[in-house]
């Protein structure tokens, strides 16, 4: 099908919901239980997968290929980005420094993971929560190096092109500023970043995260626009959150340019959220017509969902001094419909 | 922002950041909260046996 999928039979015995006594990803405390990271404190933490679906060096094939059935080792690498110390904590609850502090590390792991020769694309993402399938509660994400672009990208690459090449201009850069002058869609601006609900929403939640400058990775990102990166996200999932008053479940992903060399000029990065849930109890499932012929049906409009969304929006607090000196102060949303409609 | 790599027994890197003069976690249980001053900067402890560190730079 032109598709390439992973096995790895390994991660059947990867552990799964373990209690809290017992968080791999907690620090090693002194003569306790020894977890994945050997150390008693951190800020944050980046490891290679101990049950990894891609490796550096990778075993060879289980099975043989044939004409009809290529197969290729799994090369490529798995890393876990543990975001906090804290066992309890969710990144929705973190001050917004230390988001601004993960999309530092963020930048270094896409630029190393990057540089491999193998990897044609640094795939940085979350799943969160148990209705995601997580299998350990502590807060973190993970990053996936490909060595291929994966097929979604893929279609956003392609859709990008086609529409430079019809009309000399960025596609999203088209959206983004439809999306500012209509105004319904959006949940929140900032300095550098717009979050919005797409037009073509698939999950009645979803959000995504657009640069208002056209660039491609956070490799290009200004101190300040990783700043308000940071800001951006945690507005928009502390806003998830108050939605039905518990930890909202969501799939972050990071769509950036590949590394593979190519020049990737038309593509503009952002970040996209898929939270499962359309009610506080209902989830929206992958059912046939999702998962089978690759068509969403969202039950929802995108904007109401997106109203409901603004109207949780709250102002960011930076409490740190930047490096600077400079006080970074407050950095507000907008929070309602007469302020978001008049752009 | 500082990174330090380790090679853990079995072959995977692990890599510390740290971050000078700015908040990081794990202190304020209830950082979430616009405005809370209960948020304090710490530093990496030192541990008593630190793993093999492959190298250390600043980024």
């Amino acid at each position: 099908m032109g598709e390439w999928v992973a096995t790895a039979t390994h991660r059947q015995s990867r552990t799964f919901l373990p209690p809290a006594d017992f968080c791999p990803l907690c620090p090693t405390k002194p003569g306790g239980f020894p977890t994945e990271i050997p150390e008693p404190a951190y800020d944050i933490v980046s490891f290679e997968n101990r049950f990894p679906s891609l490796q550096p060096e990778p075993p060879p094939p289980a099975v043989e290929a044939s004409e009809l059935y290529p197969v290729r080792p799994g090369s490529g690498v798995c890393e876990v980005v543990v975001y906090s110390p804290k066992h309890d904590s969710t990144l929705a609850r973190e001050p917004v420094e230390q988001l601004y502090q993960l999309v530092q590390v963020w930048t270094d792991r896409f630029r190393e993971l990057g540089a491999h020769e193998f990897v044609d694309y640094v795939f940085i993402f979350e799943n969160k929560g148990e209705a995601i399938g997580v299998t350990l509660h502590h807060p973190h994400g993970q990053i996936y190096a490909y060595p291929f672009i994966p097929p979604r990208v893929l279609t956003e690459l392609a859709q990008s092109r086609a529409h430079m090449d019809q009309t000399g201009r960025c596609l999203l850069c088209d959206i983004l500023r439809d999306e500012r002058r209509d105004g319904r869609r959006i949940v929140s601006e900032n300095d550098s970043f717009a979050a919005y609900i797409p037009f073509f929403a698939r999950y009645p939640y979803e959000v995504h995260i657009s640069s208002t400058r056209h660039l491609q990775a956070l490799t290009d990102l200004s101190d300040g626009e990783q700043r308000s990166l940071a800001a951006m996200i945690k507005t928009v999932i502390v806003a998830y959150d108050k939605l039905f008053d518990l930890s909202f479940p969501y799939m972050m992903v990071l769509h950036q340019r590949p590394v593979d060399g190519g020049n990737y000029d038309h593509y503009h990065f952002h970040v996209e959220f898929y939270p499962p849930l359309r009610t506080a109890t209902k989830l929206k499932y992958l059912a046939g017509s999702e998962t089978g012929a690759g068509m969403f049906i969202n039950d929802t409009l995108a904007e109401e969902k997106a109203a409901e969304l603004r109207a949780l929006i709250e102002p960011i607090v930076w409490q740190s001094v930047a490096a600077g000196g400079e006080e970074i102060g407050t950095s507000s949303s907008k929070t309602t419909d007469e302020e978001v409609s008049g752009d | 922002m500082q990174r330090r790599q380790i090679t853990m027994e079995d072959g995977r890197y692990l890599i510390f950041y740290t971050f000078e003069d700015e908040i990081v976690s794990g202190k304020a249980d209830n950082a979430e909260k616009v405005g809370h001053e209960e948020a304090t900067t710490t530093r990496l402890a030192e541990p008593d046996a630190k793993p093999q560190a492959e190298e250390e730079r600043r980024v």
